[in-house]
């Protein structure tokens, strides 16, 4: 963790984060609600203090509580020697909903098109919302943690075999005791 | 099957299968800008180009929006090599996950298994040995100039001359052979192991490599002469597909992408990573943002992995190339985000561990697909003809693309 960096971050944005400052290795680690992403992103990216221009990375996570989407930034030129990982935490599993960084940076489109096909993550702003990998028809959400490949029936005992392709919306996802939850938050 | 009346004659109620056709309703638009890409004017048309096009370099479909010769809009459609990657590393243990990102960028596997690695190894709190990691930086750059020459074949193909991908392959075949004595296979390596690296430097390994190195330069050289001058090659990759630099920069690209519009980022260097400070190189970069550009900096890149080969067969210490861990690891509950410099890009992975022997989500961010997507700003404006080289020079390989 870089102390300069998270010193400044906590300077800003003290009132906006739902966690103090944490980082391990060299990642820099912040913690935002869904509502504060635009603002936050618009600062890190255009003020001359922060300058992170880069997006590195963009993906959700499903913990089994809740989802999350995670960002990764990186100045251009440096001036820290981190990743600041920046997650938007407590997206409603029932309805995830995320406002979209596209109009920072157009590239973040089909990456919130892979979250969206992948979770089923909906970006508020991004206009071309709609599935990237799987076919239009498909309707579940592969990398969430209710959805079992076929050989994966056996976590569960006796969950039975369930069919791969189950749910219409999020919400209609089977609760169940055998997904997997994060032992992290 | 349904009546309807004749479209000839409203009169006349007719069932024939014209009827039936007519009544399927065009699938409804899931978006705004699919909506509006699909609502075509006088005198637009629509075609496909792929899935099954060789300039595509894998499967990648584009419905090109055209009017005439000219390309108004397009709309890639991807996922046609989908292997659902991601779920499947995290229904495998850690040494399984490492293999299945293998066949990602099937011509680069090396860098492919690196980033896993490295995110594994971050988890673990371990450092690979010191030669584990000389020997990493050795193969890699090797796989580094076999990806770049065998985007020249790639790119002089697209644009019609067959000579240059024959001569990439001659380059690139060496390459493979002599990792192929390392690693024991030829594409898909898994090679690198959390860790370090399996097995150390062979002699059959290292007498192929020396002799490589004897005439490297000089037949890298030799085969730039092939392109670099050549009148046609000139007409049609200069000035082309022009991306500036804070285009490229919003829309996510890394790489020798980025690179060729003016941005000097490279991961080894902003954010280095195994032994990379301690090895001297260039960031070769270009401000002109066009095709060219974009095949010239891979040609300055090839020198300094040359380079940079030399440096590690100088610098490599003696020592063990795997730090002793046992054979089941849990790590312990936390997350890890590595990023290395493949042949495309900044390649990541972001992996998250809840204490168990399998990565509780692995997310892997292929250069290739952010790449790609500079496309859609390139091509309107361009001739059909132009697609090729344009997304050529994007060098997008579909394995990565598709994960």
């Amino acid at each position: 963790m870089d102390a300069r960096l998270a010193r400044r971050l906590d300077a800003r944005f003290s009132d906006r984060l739902l966690r103090p400052v944490t980082g391990r290795h060299d990642e820099t680690e912040v913690r935002i609600a869904p509502s504060e992403v635009p603002e936050v992103m618009r600062t890190l990216h255009d003020d001359p203090e922060f300058g992170f221009t880069v997006l590195a990375d963009l993906c959700g996570v499903d913990t089994g509580e809740v989802m999350q989407v995670v960002y990764h930034l990186w100045t251009e030129p440096a001036v820290t020697r981190d990743w600041l990982r920046v997650i938007v935490d407590g997206l409603d599993r029932d309805d995830p909903r995320c406002p979209s960084v596209t109009f920072l940076w157009k590239g973040a489109e089909w990456q919130e098109r892979e979250t969206y096909d992948m979770f089923g993550i909906v970006f508020e702003g991004n206009r071309d919302l709609r599935r990237i990998y799987m076919p239009p028809d498909y309707t579940s959400f592969p990398l969430r943690k209710d959805f079992y490949l076929a050989d994966d029936a056996a976590r569960g005992a006796g969950e039975g075999v369930r069919h791969m392709e189950q749910m219409a919306t999020p919400a209609a996802a089977t609760r169940s005791n055998t997904v997997r939850r994060a032992k992290i938050s | 099957m349904t009546q309807t009346y004749s479209k000839d004659d409203p009169t006349l109620l007719v069932d024939s299968p014209a009827a039936l056709i007519d009544s399927i309703q065009p699938f409804p638009p899931r978006s705004e800008r699919e909506a509006e890409f699909y609502a075509v004017r006088d005198g637009e048309m629509l075609i496909n180009l792929g899935p099954q096009h060789p300039s595509t370099h894998g499967v990648l479909r584009v419905v090109l929006k055209i009017e005439g010769e000219k390309i108004i809009d397009l709309d890639p459609v991807l996922g046609y090599l989908h292997r659902g990657v991601e779920k499947l590393c995290e229904n495998a243990d850690y040494h399984q996950a490492i293999c299945y990102t293998d066949p990602l960028e099937y011509i680069s596997s090396l860098f492919m298994e690196l980033a896993p690695v490295m995110a594994f190894e971050k988890l673990l709190d371990l450092e690979a040995p010191r030669r584990a990691q000389y020997i990493r930086v050795l193969t890699c750059e090797l796989n580094r100039v076999a990806s770049h020459a065998l985007f020249m074949g790639w790119l002089a193909l697209d644009l019609g001359g067959l000579t240059p991908l024959l001569y990439a392959f001659v380059e690139r075949d060496e390459i493979v052979e002599m990792l192929a004595a390392q690693t024991g296979q030829r594409m898909l390596f898994n090679y690198f192991r959390i860790g370090g690296v399996n097995g150390d430097l062979n002699h059959d390994f290292m007498s192929r490599l020396g002799d490589w190195m004897s005439r490297a330069l000089k037949q890298v050289e030799a085969n730039q002469r092939l392109l670099n001058e050549n009148e046609i090659f000139l007409k049609r990759t200069k000035g082309l597909g022009v991306v500036d630099r804070d285009t490229a920069l919003r829309l996510g690209m890394t790489g020798p992408s980025l690179r060729a519009s003016g941005v000097p980022y490279d991961v080894r260097r902003a954010h280095p990573y195994l032994v990379y400070p301690e090895l001297a190189f260039d960031v070769p970069t270009r401000e002109e943002g066009d095709t060219y550009a974009r095949y010239l900096i891979r040609l300055d890149e090839i020198k300094q992995s040359i380079h940079m080969i030399d440096q590690c067969l100088h610098k490599m210490p003696d020592g063990p190339v795997m730090a002793k861990i046992p054979r089941l690891i849990r790590p312990r509950p936390g997350r890890a985000f590595a990023a290395i410099e493949s042949p495309r890009g900044q390649y990541a992975c972001y992996a998250i561990s809840d204490g168990t022997d399998q990565p509780f989500r692995m997310h892997l961010h292929d250069p290739s697909f952010v790449n790609l997507q500079a496309m859609g700003v390139v091509l309107p404006g361009n001739l059909i003809a132009d697609t090729m080289a344009i997304m050529a020079s994007l060098d997008p390989i579909m394995g990565g693309v598709d994960k």
